[in-house]
């Protein structure tokens, strides 16, 4: 276990109405073995015992599944680890000296809503549009009458491993949504109990994150590449094919 | 307080049948005219709330999250029991009942148990009609596994993910909900307190976490389906934001509270590193089916474990559990590793942690295969303590990781105030005084797909509820103690931080206090030495807790400052209950009651009851009622795992 | 209308650029297929030309289509272009964690020299041909200058970068991405535009280096 000295670059912003800018900080002694998130935590009480704001940023499990953690580290979403988020980044990925910049997901879909954390209910907003099977508790049939090959299954769960965290969002250059929203159509299009709605799902989900505002893709493959769950954009492919389905079949 | 379990009549296997029977119903045409609330969006709120607005009821559900879906259930990582018997291995509903009765140490209700593996089947059914991706065969049905030491495969699972696929299934159809109109959907607000119109649980009031407004709700009843209160600890594998504050706001409120010192304590987890970590991550107990745990025979043996040879390596569960091993139930493993730590026996830089060695198994099936079954999780360890687990043995040590304990609830889960429910982690029900592996989820889900919704018909069938609205002056007083609250908690604002202490160091302090004399281990000097030293951390945190900002917006200090403020208060009814229950079961040993060989030993003949405690205001100690255990189908035994 | 509705949504755009880059490829493969007579010698080149305007108003007709699906490209191409300004460099920080090739970051301008190309282009060949001069005759003439098929050969080029992103970028766009075919479509994204340029770019090489001697 080694230590480390820190200077910080963290966007500090009020609230969605006020503007924001950078401030700087310095940390001192950072063990290696700590997290990203405790990292700040170490900040944070440290601002608290200068009589200084916190940073707000959101974090929950601090496991890597909750999705509710993320910030752009240095230009890249989740900071330089690939398939980690951010509360499973560890120190040890920086060097005593380094400057760190920190800022929020950015996206028009997203407003900021305090320093680093912002409002990603827009995805909630794209789930409820269709990212579901419209049955209702009781009345399903046993689990094992409908035969799921293991290749169908693990393709699904590869599309449902998303934590929807935005990070595809937050660095995409164009803020498309569609890595999040090409997972969950992928996986309800790949197993049969997501089959019946498949083209009324693809239309509504697309609109509603067109709607949102998140913008389109131009196929560069920087979601895939941030993703903490490493979901591909196979995920997309299958969605532009459920969506073109949708307007070729639709009624 | 009176104690009416309102348990069904009649054999066991017929109590749930006969109970929707005689339960009340709701014509379809008059469910839209109730309104509900549901605090929590876990796998229980989540589901109960989707599962309601389907059945025609309003509901307004409520998350301290961005989002419903970042509950902590999705942290769930080893799967949900199923009495299906898929696999023809003789299982069966009564088996899956007595495997959780006896798990819990016989210290949970018969009948809810057996209703809770009775709906267990329809669980997995619902969640895969839902497109939750279970991992399946290669012919296409769904795949078990045997978990925790169950000797039949009845543990479905989605990768290491059940949990979050679970939550998700759940979180769809509420979302499908809220698309439709039938769910009122209030993220980022914190459940402050439950108000009370004459004697009925009406509504709620929040604090909505973005504008810092105090918000009122009213309803015809009120769920919580709020978690559990294991970061009472301060280190847990819980998530940062897990708190008790609901639950114990309604248990001040009349709602009594059932064991809360039944926590359980996990043995496979990454052990602390420092006093800057924020919380303790959870491997996969599956871990112990090829890993062997040992320390050091010689306390000052500091050599690198690779160079500790063979003799002087002590696999203590071994010897001392030869037909279990490695595979002993999570508190003897937990226990084990505690004591051999006390011992000055413990390894790695802080001396609290125990290896858990693949080097025989890796010898034993070849890198190819511990790699297949392990090498998700030796990732996720890697990542987190850069030590590769093929190359040197992990170390691990135990934390606090589910309460048993809850708000005491009937059959129905309605805790003593009428209108208040309790679903999930937060009521008490189902696991006695230890929980089996993978039936967190089951319990969370049942409660919240199939016994809710006939409670709720119940209820509503079989009393008249006047109409409230939140302008009455019942929110408006509620209001006014909330804010009084939030006021009291930035009182040393002012002064600035200096000669204050932090929400997170009173935190630490109280969480240490417990883990020391109310974790898995307990004596009556330790406790009454922690009944005397909570009120002096309570005082210290009123007198001099600095919260940096302001009330009216944003404050993530603030929030953790308030359910600081309720552990500190909760915390007294763990020691006290602990302190009263004189007897080793489940989750924890009591030192005064062992057997000769320094085993557990459970006394049936003065605890079989469940502890439930009323508070009586803050300046008096709680009274304890007892709700007698009751056993007709299955015989309390001692277990031994020698 | 379903199809006006259709187009406005970010994946319908998507979907025609790439139905619209599917047709002008097509387009490409035969235009191509015909100028390849040229290495055959004028009198091929000849007889093939004329053989085309023999069918004046299927010409037209093809003319006017390939004018529409050009405008299409081109048109939702620059909404895309501009879009996309709105959100690019939001972050104090720029990293790209994937190096996005040189094809994709200059789709824009590549796309915009193959415009200015086609403008001179179809001007020579085309609106802009001398009265009672042959095409075969016409080609020599123009590609004796040497300024002028370095400015072909530049466009080739253009056109095969563009058509690198283009092509793989269409393929995704249909939904075609598939762990067992994805090693070919990678090849084809190098074959395809590389075909194009040997064709296309060796007719100014052709006459420059004097390979066309007997033309």
């Amino acid at each position: 276990m080694s230590s480390i000295d820190l200077t910080l670059k963290i966007w500090r912003q009020k609230n969605n109405d006020s503007l924001g800018d950078f401030e700087t900080y310095i940390l001192r002694d950072i063990s290696t073995d700590m997290s990203f998130l405790e990292m700040i935590d170490v900040l944070n009480e440290q601002l608290t015992r200068e009589g200084k704001d916190p940073v707000a940023f959101d974090h929950d499990c601090r496991e890597g599944i909750c999705g509710m953690c993320g910030a752009v580290v240095d230009g890249v979403a989740h900071g330089p680890d690939r398939e980690t988020t951010l509360c499973q980044l560890h120190m040890r990925k920086f060097k005593s000296g380094d400057t760190i910049v920190i800022e929020p997901f950015r996206s028009i879909a997203f407003p900021i809503k305090k320093d680093l954390m912002v409002d990603r209910s827009a995805l909630d907003r794209i789930i409820q549009a269709g990212g579901y099977v419209s049955v209702n508790t009781g009345g399903t049939v046993d689990g094992n009458s409908i035969p799921i090959g293991t290749e169908t299954a693990e393709l699904a769960m590869d599309a449902a491993a998303c934590i929807g965290c935005g990070a595809c969002v937050a660095s995409c250059p164009n803020s498309a949504a569609m890595l999040f929203t090409g997972a969950k159509i992928s996986q309800l299009s790949l197993l049969p109990q997501g089959l019946p709605e498949r083209k009324e799902r693809a239309r509504s989900m697309v609109a509603q994150m067109d709607k949102e505002g998140f913008g389109y893709c131009s196929n560069e493959k920087e979601c895939e590449a941030v993703c903490p769950k490493g979901i591909s954009i196979r995920n997309i492919a299958r969605m532009n094919r459920e969506f073109l389905r949708s307007l070729l079949l639709g009624e | 307080m009176e104690l009416n379990s309102r348990i069904p009549s009649g054999p066991l296997a017929e109590k749930w049948d006969s109970h929707r029977f005689q339960s009340k119903l709701v014509n379809p045409a008059n469910r839209r005219k109730f309104r509900i609330i549901v605090v929590g969006t876990g796998l229980a709120g989540a589901s109960a709330a989707a599962t309601l607005a389907e059945l025609g009821y309003k509901v307004d559900a409520f998350c301290l999250h961005d989002s419903p879906r970042r509950a902590h259930s999705i942290a769930a990582q080893g799967g949900i029991n199923a009495a299906k018997n898929y696999q023809n291995d003789g299982d069966s509903v009564f088996r899956l009942f007595y495997d959780t009765i006896k798990g819990g140490d016989f210290r949970a209700r018969e009948a809810n148990v057996y209703r809770l593996a009775q709906v267990s089947t329809e669980i997995i059914d619902q969640c895969v009609a839902q497109g939750v991706p279970f991992a399946r065969e290669y012919g296409g049905t769904l795949a078990n596994r045997s978990f925790g030491g169950a000797q039949v495969s009845r543990t479905f699972y989605a990768r290491g993910q059940t949990g979050q696929q679970l939550l998700l299934g759940a979180y769809s159809a509420l979302s499908r909900q809220i698309n439709s109109g039938g769910v009122s959907m209030y993220n980022r607000r914190e459940m402050m307190d439950v108000v009370i119109v004459d004697g009925r649980a009406r509504g709620i009031v929040v604090r909505n976490m973005i504008t810092g407004a105090i918000e009122s709700h009213s309803a015809d009843a009120v769920l919580l389906c709020t978690g559990g209160y294991g970061n009472a600890y301060f280190l847990s594998t819980n998530a940062m934001a897990s708190n008790v504050t609901a639950a114990w706001r309604a248990c001040k409120r009349g709602a009594a509270f059932a064991n809360p010192s039944f926590v359980q304590i996990h043995p496979t987890c990454i052990p602390v590193h420092g006093d800057y970590q924020s919380k303790l991550t959870l491997m996969s107990e599956s871990l112990r089916n090829d890993g062997r745990v040992w320390v050091p025979k010689n306390k000052e043996d500091k050599r690198p474990p690779a160079q500790i040879p063979e003799e002087d390596r002590d696999y203590y569960l071994e010897s001392k559990y030869p037909s279990f091993g490695n595979l002993v139930p999570r508190d003897v493993a937990s226990r084990n590793a505690k004591e051999q730590c006390d011992l000055g026996k413990g390894v790695g830089s802080t001396g609290l942690a125990v290896y858990l060695d693949f080097g025989d198994a890796i010898k034993r099936d070849g890198e190819d295969v511990i790699l297949r079954k392990y090498g998700n999780l030796f990732q996720m360890y890697e990542k987190i303590t850069d030590s590769n687990p093929m190359v040197e043995p992990m170390m691990i040590y135990p934390a606090v990781h589910y309460t048993m304990g809850g708000l005491w609830v009937d059959y129905n889960l309605m805790t003593t105030v009428p209108g208040l429910f309790a679903l999930g982690e937060c009521n008490f029900s189902d696991h006695g005084a230890n929980r089996l592996g993978a039936s967190a989820l089951m319990q969370g889900l049942a409660d919240g797909y199939f016994v809710i919704s006939t409670s709720i018909g119940n209820y509503f069938g079989s009393e008249t509820i006047s109409p409230v609205s939140s302008t009455d002056p019942a929110f408006k007083e509620v209001e006014n103690d909330v804010d009084t609250r939030l006021q009291k908690l930035l009182q040393n604002s002012s002064g600035g931080p200096a000669g204050k202490v932090t929400v997170d160091d009173v935190h630490k302090e109280v969480g240490r206090l417990l883990w020391d004399n109310c974790g898995m281990s307990r004596n009556r000097q330790g406790l009454e030495h922690a009944l005397e030293e909570l009120p002096k951390i309570r005082d210290k945190f009123w007198s001099s807790v600095y919260v940096p900002g302001a009330g009216e917006d944003i404050n993530q200090s603030l929030e953790k400052a308030g359910r600081v403020a309720d552990f500190l208060e909760f915390g007294e009814f763990m020691i006290r209950d602990a302190l009263s229950r004189e007897e080793s079961c489940g989750c924890h040993l009591r030192e005064e009651s062992q057997t000769e060989e320094n085993e557990a030993l459970r006394d049936d003949d003065n605890y079989s009851h469940v502890s439930v405690w009323e508070f009586k205001g803050d300046d008096q100690a709680p009274e304890m009622h007892k709700e007698p255990l009751v056993f007709e189908n299955v015989t309390p035994s001692q277990r031994s795992y020698k | 209308m379903w199809f006006v509705s259709f187009i406005k949504t970010s994946i319908g755009k998507k979907l025609v650029m790439a139905a619209s880059g599917f047709l002008l490829l097509s387009f490409l493969a035969i235009h191509a297929f015909g100028n390849a007579a040229i290495y055959m010698g004028s009198k091929y080149f000849q007889i093939y030309a004329d053989f085309l305007h023999g069918f004046p108003v299927l010409v037209l007709i093809f003319g006017v289509g390939l004018l529409v699906i050009f405008i299409a490209h081109v048109g939702v191409g620059l909404l895309l272009f501009f879009e996309k300004r709105k959100t690019a460099s939001r972050y104090e920080v720029q990293t790209r964690v994937v190096e996005n090739t040189f094809a994709s970051r200059t789709m824009p301008y590549t796309g915009a020299w193959i415009f200015i190309f086609l403008i001179i282009h179809v001007f020579a060949f085309n609106i802009g041909k001398p009265e009672g001069v042959q095409i075969s005759m016409l080609v020599q003439q123009y590609f004796s200058g040497f300024f002028y098929s370095l400015f072909y050969i530049i466009s080739f080029i253009a056109l095969a970068i563009h058509l690198n992103h283009g092509f793989w970028s269409m393929l995704q766009t249909f939904g075609l991405n598939h762990p067992r075919y994805n090693t070919l479509i990678s090849a084809l994204t190098i074959a395809v535009p590389v075909i194009f340029l040997v064709i296309f770019g060796g007719i100014p090489i052709y006459f420059m280096t004097g390979g066309a001697a007997g033309y």
